[in-house]
């Protein structure tokens, strides 16, 4: 099984231990990821602030380039995902024109959405060697993904589940919670800090009270602000994995499993130790 | 009267909203139809239930509340909704509009007055997230793709935005936040350029007059 593969600036950068998981996790399962060829950037927030005709047009040349390539596209990043449906959306709809060639019938496949498929999971629960029972979890999801329901297709988006299978499907316990979809804060904490930490805090505080050891996401953005700006919010040192992280962990025994966990800022290698998956 | 009342709209717009009576409809029905028109939302549709308000996880920190936005573009006040911090403080996170019984879209409007208010002359309340937003685009154009560290960079290096943070003590957190980034090899200091950048150029100069 192929698919092209976009996975944006994030995760050349801040969240490039999230691409080196999925790159494992996909490995694993046998499914072929080809990145696009020089692939450029969604224009995320600030294009669709400033001018809607740049958010349209962005997205659309990596959109030309993956009709070309004749595979389903799947994006791991929300916020690309949700650019890339919204250009295809407007292509679709004939408002905007774009330089390139978009007929706009690609298949752009949210990861989680496209691994929660009931024969990936079937798929998943194969692989799994060790199973991470006793880790307690929330999954959150986050606004870009499955907001609008219009654009994302999402048809749970108030409750939605992907990250909830996926979590299952490695043995972890996951607990039920109502900030799922809540919005982090974003990017605001560029030009208004107290948004964010408020926004930030008070999903580290719910998440807290489910009495969850961790919390999983799917989204770059959502994890470093999560994660790095935690002490800021006042949190109280609760890890936030992505869930490719988790699945890595339970795919395979690894020896230097402790080494992935090293980015994070909130160090989550003493729980997993208690936990008794890391030696 | 009316010359009362046009003052009174006057004094309004320099010191935002206010809770002084303003006349309904002074420019007739044209930023509504405008703005149904080019965003195809029904604005009309309103009646002020107040559900975007209390779904919104930032409307804490506006002047002019969701709902509020909606029925001041009903009445016709643009220049009170330009001037607001609401368009910049605006997370677009779509709560408003998935959760608006009528379907209006909420978040798009205020995207579209965002996208207004960008193009205008009326300086914008919160400014460093403007600025934000421009640096953003300035450097895909530059690279094709956006590198963190560059982008931080390039943000502060804008007028007076260098300043501010080295008075209010955050430059300090940042470059703290910045080595330890680095440390964990989350930043790259040469950035990833993509080779499609001649196209991307080529978007940016194409629409040059309604970018920037």
């Amino acid at each position: 099984m192929k698919l092209s593969f976009y996975p944006g600036c994030s995760l050349e950068g801040m969240a490039n231990d999230y691409a080196r998981s999925i790159i494992a996790v996909f490995k694993q399962l046998g499914i072929e990821l080809i990145e696009l060829e020089d692939w450029t950037c969604c224009g995320a927030t600030a294009a669709h602030s400033l001018s809607e005709m740049m958010a349209v047009t962005l997205p659309a040349r990596n959109l030309a380039t993956a009709e070309k390539l004749g595979l389903d596209l799947v994006s791991p990043c929300a916020n690309c995902f949700n650019r890339l449906r919204f250009s295809q959306v407007m292509i679709q709809k004939n408002i905007y024109d774009v330089p390139w060639q978009v007929s706009g019938d690609l298949q752009i496949h949210e990861m989680t959405r496209f691994l929660a498929e009931p024969d990936m999971i079937k798929l998943i629960k194969q692989r799994v060697t060790r199973p991470l029972s006793g880790l307690k979890v929330v999954c959150y999801y986050g606004c870009q993904m499955v907001r609008p329901p219009k654009i994302t297709g999402f048809t749970d988006y108030e409750n939605p589940q992907t990250l909830d299978l996926l979590a299952r499907a490695v043995g972890a316990e996951v607990r039920d919670w109502s900030f799922k979809t809540t919005c982090c804060g974003a990017s605001i904490g560029i030009g208004r800090k107290d948004i964010q930490e408020s926004l930030t805090g008070r999903l580290l505080q719910k998440a807290l009270q489910t009495g969850a050891d961790a919390i999983v996401v799917s989204c770059p953005l959502c994890q470093s602000n999560l994660d790095i700006f935690q002490m800021d919010a006042g949190g109280s040192g609760i890890p936030v994995f992505y869930f490719t992280e988790l699945m890595r962990l339970a795919f395979k025994k690894n020896d230097k499993a402790h080494k992935w966990f090293k980015v994070h800022f909130t160090d989550p290698v003493p729980l997993l130790k208690e936990k008794g998956f890391l030696t | 009267m009316s010359k009362i009342n046009h003052t009174a709209q006057q004094e309004t717009v320099d010191s935002g909203p206010s809770t002084e009576r303003q006349l309904i409809g002074d420019r007739g029905n044209h930023l509504l139809d405008r703005i149904e028109g080019e965003t195809g939302a029904n604005i009309s549709a309103c009646y002020q239930c107040e559900r975007c308000t209390n779904a919104c996880p930032a409307s804490y920190y506006m002047d002019i509340k969701p709902h509020q936005v909606i029925r001041y573009v009903q009445l016709g006040w643009h220049e009170n909704l330009m001037r607001s911090s609401t368009i910049w403080v605006c997370l677009s996170c779509e709560m408003c509009t998935t959760y608006c019984p009528n379907e209006v879209d909420v978040a798009g409007v205020i995207n579209h007055l965002r996208n207004t208010a960008a193009h205008s002359s009326i300086p914008p309340k919160e400014r460093h997230l403007a600025v934000f937003h421009q640096t953003f685009l300035e450097q895909l154009q530059r690279f094709g793709r956006v590198n963190e560290l560059w982008l931080m960079n390039a943000f502060n290096r804008k007028p007076h935005i260098l300043k501010e943070k080295i008075k209010n003590g955050t430059l300090k957190k940042e470059i703290r936040l910045g080595y330890a980034l680095w440390r964990k090899g989350k930043l790259h200091f040469i950035p990833r350029r993509s080779k499609a950048i001649k196209e991307i150029k080529e978007v940016y100069r194409r629409k040059r007059g309604e970018v920037f």
